[in-house]
């Protein structure tokens, strides 16, 4: 009987513990969220959505030109992403043990550890410097190289969980083999590699580094990706470190964007990733 | 049957999006080739310290003659790369470029003053009294030799004011800047020792103290630490209400960071390529620990295929800068340049050439 309650009392202490230590893990996201929003919320108005920037001691001026960019880069970014991520992805599931798969899926992985600075780097010497000038396209491509890996591996996975039988069945009926993979198995998985594709987008929306020396920046509007383009982390950055309380409220009203925009997705993907 | 139907709708759609991705490219660049003939716009990146003045002349020179500049604080050495890699028209630093920084380009570079700015001394002490330091002062504390507040030698110069028996926590930069590189600067033309032990740098080998981010990094550990001291941009200073020192000049004036005293610390002989450093000058009532903020252009502006309305536009830019453009520096807290500055500026900008040409006449 003393047995037994000390063994009920140890397994209580340590739910409890388990518990607390899992409120905790929430408390720092939780905090962020209360500041983005305490202080952004106040600072989205219609004028701050779509009008310029205004220099300091000018009221009003909004953040149009990073909205804008900020969809540009991740409209091509993903573009250029996911039918190279989908097919690779096919493959290392199709295939999983040759040479080559092999040796894309350890680049892959490898590339996925690789600091995003770098990734901007990498795009400055590849597009900025041969094309003589700061590009949307070079930022795109940049947040693009990082998207990839991604959802390689996400659409590797989720191929990987298609029954081995629905596979078979198509076959056995005579279904060619592209016709077998593009209308059976991808369409089976569609769901989970797009729940990819979205965290992944999650993910580069919110990336600065890669921008600095690709993307640049842009006080004006503009939509030609050849030029440089604004975007709203790029935005945050310049503001957060100004002497200036009005352009700190304007970071915070960004920041209250990207989180918004971010939680968004992460719903979506939630929604999705029930479906499959 | 319905399954093939939805691929077939998406297929349809991936290639509507690749067709209108592919015409909105072709548009794109018809509308670049558009632009070639009249230039509307130009790119410049580099210090972040002017940031706020170029934005509002930029904005003020839009409304005027429709020319879109846009400029990117990068920072003072990715302004001085980039103009190297030609990627933007004119670069921007706090720091001008040494010799054997201008033997690394391979055409001549210009210096185009713009304004000038300050680095203040800042502190955090109870009530925040107004302080008054001598570079000596200064640069004990910075080398760790005077450790108290409450220290005879910073007692005998401010009298008046009740110093607590409190550790003086020095605050530096961390990372490499144009402020630290004025402010060691300003140290080395005062101190042999900091001359010979330190010495200049963007970043340098500190004896003590703790290190933040940027102005904004130090102005807050300068704000959270008691008995704090830090040197940062003065406009840093004065708007998060921090108390600012004043130092005693070579002259032996005690000045403050006003923006006049600054314009006058350049009251002293300037070369005609402006690349001066102004710390420490005979002015008599300039702030010592003042500095120029450059524009860095190309003296041959036919590079890399650009066309002489580039050019040109370029060159109007630049000398509006200097004249119509000073006038919106002092309501921002910058120091406007001295007539005699604008001056010696004139006569850069008048060198400026397009295929050996002078662009002004």
């Amino acid at each position: 009987m003393n047995k037994t309650s000390f063994r009920r009392i140890k397994n209580d202490t340590y739910k409890l513990g388990l518990i607390l230590l899992t409120i905790i893990s929430t408390v720092p996201f939780l905090l962020i969220l209360f500041f983005v929003i305490k202080n952004g919320i106040a600072v989205i108005n219609w004028e701050f959505l779509t009008s310029l920037p205004k220099p300091i001691g000018e009221n009003g001026g909004g953040i149009i030109n990073g909205l804008i960019g900020t969809g540009i880069l991740i409209i091509i970014a993903t573009i250029i992403a996911i039918p190279i991520g989908i097919i690779t992805g096919v493959y290392l599931a199709e295939y999983p043990n040759n040479l080559l798969s092999n040796s894309v899926r350890i680049v892959s992985e490898i590339f996925q550890g690789v600091p995003s600075i770098v990734v901007g780097i990498i795009a400055y010497f590849w597009l900025v410097k041969p094309m003589g000038h700061f590009s949307a396209l070079s930022g795109s491509f940049a947040l693009a190289l990082i998207l990839l890996p991604m959802i390689i591996k996400s659409t590797e996975e989720m191929v990987k969980l298609v029954p081995a039988d629905i596979k078979e069945a198509s076959l056995s009926l005579g279904v060619p083999y592209y016709r077998s993979i593009l209308k059976v198995i991808i369409p089976a998985s569609l769901s989970g590699i797009l729940t990819g594709a979205l965290t992944g987008i999650a993910r580069i929306s919110g990336e600065t580094a890669p921008l600095l020396f690709t993307a640049f920046g842009d006080s004006f509007f503009n939509i030609n990706i050849f030029k440089p383009i604004s975007s709203l982390p790029l935005l945050i950055f310049n503001y957060s470190i100004s002497p200036y309380q009005a352009w700190w409220a304007k970071a915070w009203g960004i920041s209250f964007l990207i989180v918004i925009f971010i939680l968004i997705l992460n719903i979506l993907t939630r929604i999705l990733y029930k479906k499959i | 049957m319905k399954r093939m139907s939805k691929l077939n709708k998406i297929a349809i759609l991936a290639v509507l999006s690749i067709g209108l991705f592919g015409m909105f490219l072709q548009s794109c660049q018809k509308g670049e080739k558009a632009t070639t003939d009249k230039v509307t716009e130009l790119l410049g990146g580099g210090a972040t310290f002017p940031y706020v003045l170029y934005s509002k002349m930029f904005d003020v020179y839009h409304q005027k003659t429709g020319m879109k500049v846009n400029y990117q604080s990068i920072g003072s050495g990715g302004g001085i790369r980039q103009i190297k890699e030609k990627t933007v028209d004119f670069g921007a630093s706090d720091a001008f470029l040494s010799d054997e920084q201008l033997k690394d380009f391979n055409a001549p570079i210009l210096h185009i003053p713009m304004c000038l700015g300050a680095i203040a001394i800042t502190y955090n002490l109870p009530d925040n009294p107004q302080l008054k330091m001598t570079p000596e002062i200064i640069t004990d504390i910075y080398l760790g030799k005077i450790k108290k507040w409450n220290d005879p030698q910073i007692k005998a110069l401010n009298p008046d004011v009740k110093f607590p028996n409190l550790a003086i926590n020095v605050v530096h930069r961390s990372d490499g800047s144009g402020t630290t590189f004025g402010f060691v600067d300003y140290l080395c033309k005062v101190s042999d020792e900091w001359q010979t032990k330190i010495g200049r740098g963007t970043s340098v080998n500190w004896p003590l103290g703790l290190g933040g981010k940027g102005n904004e990094g130090v102005t807050g550990l300068v704000r959270q630490t008691p008995g704090g001291i830090g040197y940062v941009e003065v406009i840093y200073a004065k708007q998060n209400g921090l108390p600012v020192a004043t130092i005693k000049n070579k002259s032996g004036n005690f000045v403050s960071p006003e923006l006049s005293a600054i314009t006058k610390a350049a009251d002293t002989q300037i070369p005609t390529d402006t690349r001066v450093s102004i710390t420490n000058t005979e002015a008599s009532d300039g702030y010592p620990i003042s500095s120029f903020t450059w524009l860095l252009v190309y003296q041959e502006q036919n590079y890399n295929n650009r066309s002489e309305e580039r050019a040109q536009a370029l060159v109007n830019l630049l000398w509006w800068m200097i004249h119509d453009g000073q006038q919106y520096a002092s309501a921002l807290n910058y120091a406007p340049l001295d007539p005699k500055v604008v001056k010696l500026a004139e006569d850069v900008i008048k060198s400026i050439q397009y295929n050996g040409k002078n662009i002004l006449k």
